[in-house]
């Protein structure tokens, strides 16, 4: 691999033993991955900074990276983690969990990341800028970037974006390569009512879509000029987690693909599929892992909820209570909440009964084993059902987001279509 | 007799010791005790044995991307192999390795998993690429 002087020296630990400790992970993987050279990243966003993820090894390395002179070089910012640091005890979390995830903060923090505390950083002021590169973990927001803003990464583990956000650089491999962004499989949604599907119906597709092509990136066809950001969010969001698949193309939205050819590179698809009801159907069944109706937890935020999606919750629950035996938490961003405050949704919803939480994961660094009496949780996202089962050892059930209201009035879940 | 093996440097440095070697793919997160140092996994063929200190030979990770920071947290805890063998490095192992400063080396011009027997001494020359080689049986 050709390193530049800077980098050489980096590596050879005149910046310091943190920066070199990053410059080494860097180089190592650009040697496996058979990178010529590194490239400067615009922009960053950390995961697994959830204790329940990392735990003491993650403290122990960033502090050793720290110690060691590193600090984050270009715009960092964090995903969520396991408690909403102010409402644990409304959680039915023990305190510990709290300190002990203050404790994995604090390095990040000296380091200078930005502590948004969210999975959808390119709402709050963390959008890589067309044309560059980013290193990101959290491999929603990743796959987000790639398809819609135009920017260029790969989905990482979250030691390989710590040492990109110190050293400013990340080896030149995989997605950060046009010759590998193009489409490989066309998907055809044309033959779906699309004023009839729901943001879960989305998130539906998009579970299918990733289990059925792998890693093969997907060409999208056949979505409604109308479609919104959220329904792209839930389109693509369980794409990394069904398959590997971390970009795809949503012909008319995805800037590198305007047209089906651009998308494809001039290239014929090596394979074409249609999606239809049965199919989006699939994998709510699919990712459903109990046929019991109780329900103790219904949870909204896998991704973090948007305000339309923070609106829609609170005018199902208006007037309304969450049942005596079940709980319900909405996760969003700080930043969100305060906009919900002002306009009126998060009063309703704690009104019922429900928990507008910030800075919490409801997914892979989920605290819902932790909460007493937790069995069965109800979520609205493809993406959320497949991590809780794995992540918590609950049972999980993938409903739409009418019916996972339903449930948490009624304390019990029942399809309705 | 001894053996000598070339192949790709993946993290440098020098280290040698006794050889263990496992046919089926390591996962650390879940798979090793990393206070111990001792295979956890249930049915590996290695369950039970201790890694601390050995030359650690097998032919590439799986599981959880959090793998590196078992690696690292057994380096810190003086737990870790004292260099590993892969016939393909992916990357888990190779960030893990990287993270620890363990040396790792992998695609040898022979299979190392063939040409490499549990209680062999071996010698690990990370920067270098080579592998050195003493049997067993040669006492």
């Amino acid at each position: 691999m050709n390193l530049t002087d800077r980098e050489k020296r980096m590596l050879d630990g005149a910046f310091g033993t943190g920066p070199q400790s990053a410059m080494r992970l860097l180089a190592t993987l650009g040697e496996i991955y058979g990178a010529e050279r590194m490239i400067p990243v615009s922009s960053c966003h950390v995961g697994g900074r959830s204790y329940l993820i990392s735990g003491e090894e993650n403290i122990e390395w960033m502090t050793d990276l720290l110690n060691g002179g590193a600090r984050f070089q270009v715009f960092t910012s964090t995903n969520p983690c396991s408690a909403d640091s102010e409402r644990w005890k409304e959680m039915g979390l023990p305190e510990e969990l709290v300190v002990k995830q203050r404790r994995a903060d604090e390095p990040y923090l000296k380091m200078g990341a930005v502590p948004l505390g969210s999975c959808l950083p390119y709402q709050l002021g963390n959008v890589p800028l067309p044309g560059t590169h980013f290193a990101w973990g959290g491999s929603a927001g990743a796959t987000f970037v790639n398809s819609v803003l135009a920017a260029r990464g790969n989905r990482e583990g979250s030691p390989s974006v710590i040492a990109a956000a110190i050293a400013g650089v990340t080896p030149e491999y995989g997605l950060h390569l046009k010759e590998n962004r193009y489409g490989k499989v066309l998907v055809d949604l044309s033959g779906l009512d699309h004023s009839s599907l729901c943001l879960s119906d989305y998130s539906a597709i998009g579970s299918y879509v990733g289990r059925t092509l792998l890693d093969k990136t997907p060409v999208v066809v056949g979505l409604p000029q109308t479609v919104s950001q959220d329904q792209i969010r839930f389109l693509i969001s369980p794409m990394p987690t069904a398959g590997a698949i971390s970009l795809c193309h949503i012909v008319g939205i995805t800037p590198e693909a305007p047209t089906v050819e651009a998308a494809l590179g001039g290239k014929k698809p090596a394979d074409k599929i249609s999606v239809g009801l049965r199919e989006m159907q699939s994998s709510f069944e699919k990712l459903t892992t109990t046929r019991q109706e109780d329900v103790d937890l219904v949870c909204f935020g896998c991704p973090h909820c948007s305000i339309p999606q923070i609106r829609q919750i609170a005018s199902l629950l208006e007037g309304r209570k969450v049942h005596a035996n079940t709980r319900l938490w909405v996760a969003t961003s700080g930043h969100l909440k305060v906009m919900a405050q002002l306009m009126g949704y998060v009063e309703i919803i704690e009104k019922a009964g429900g928990l507008v939480l910030t800075d919490l994961c409801v997914a892979p660094g989920a605290p819902f084993h932790l909460v007493p009496g937790v069995k069965t949780v109800a979520i609205n996202s493809a993406r959320g059902a497949y991590f809780i089962p794995g992540a918590c050892n609950l049972d999980v059930i993938f409903g739409d987001t009418e019916d996972c209201i339903a449930a948490a009035i009624t304390g019990r879940f029942r399809r309705s279509r | 007799m001894k053996i000598i093996l070339k192949g790709r440097k993946v993290i440098g440095g020098v280290a040698e010791g006794e050889a263990v070697v496992t046919k089926e793919p390591v996962s650390f997160l879940g798979g090793v005790n990393p206070d111990k140092g001792i295979v956890v996994e249930r049915g590996h063929e290695l369950e039970g044995k201790s890694i601390t200190g050995k030359i650690f030979v097998f032919p590439h990770g799986k599981g959880s991307t959090a793998g590196p920071y078992i690696i690292y947290a057994m380096a810190k805890r003086k737990t870790a192999p004292a260099a590993m063998i892969n016939v393909e490095a992916e990357p888990i192992i190779a960030v893990g390795a990287a993270m620890g400063n363990i040396p790792l080396v992998d695609r040898l011009d022979k299979n190392p998993l063939e040409a490499i027997a549990t209680g062999d001494w071996v010698r690990v020359d990370g920067d270098r690429g080579v592998v050195e080689i003493i049997k067993k049986e040669d006492g």
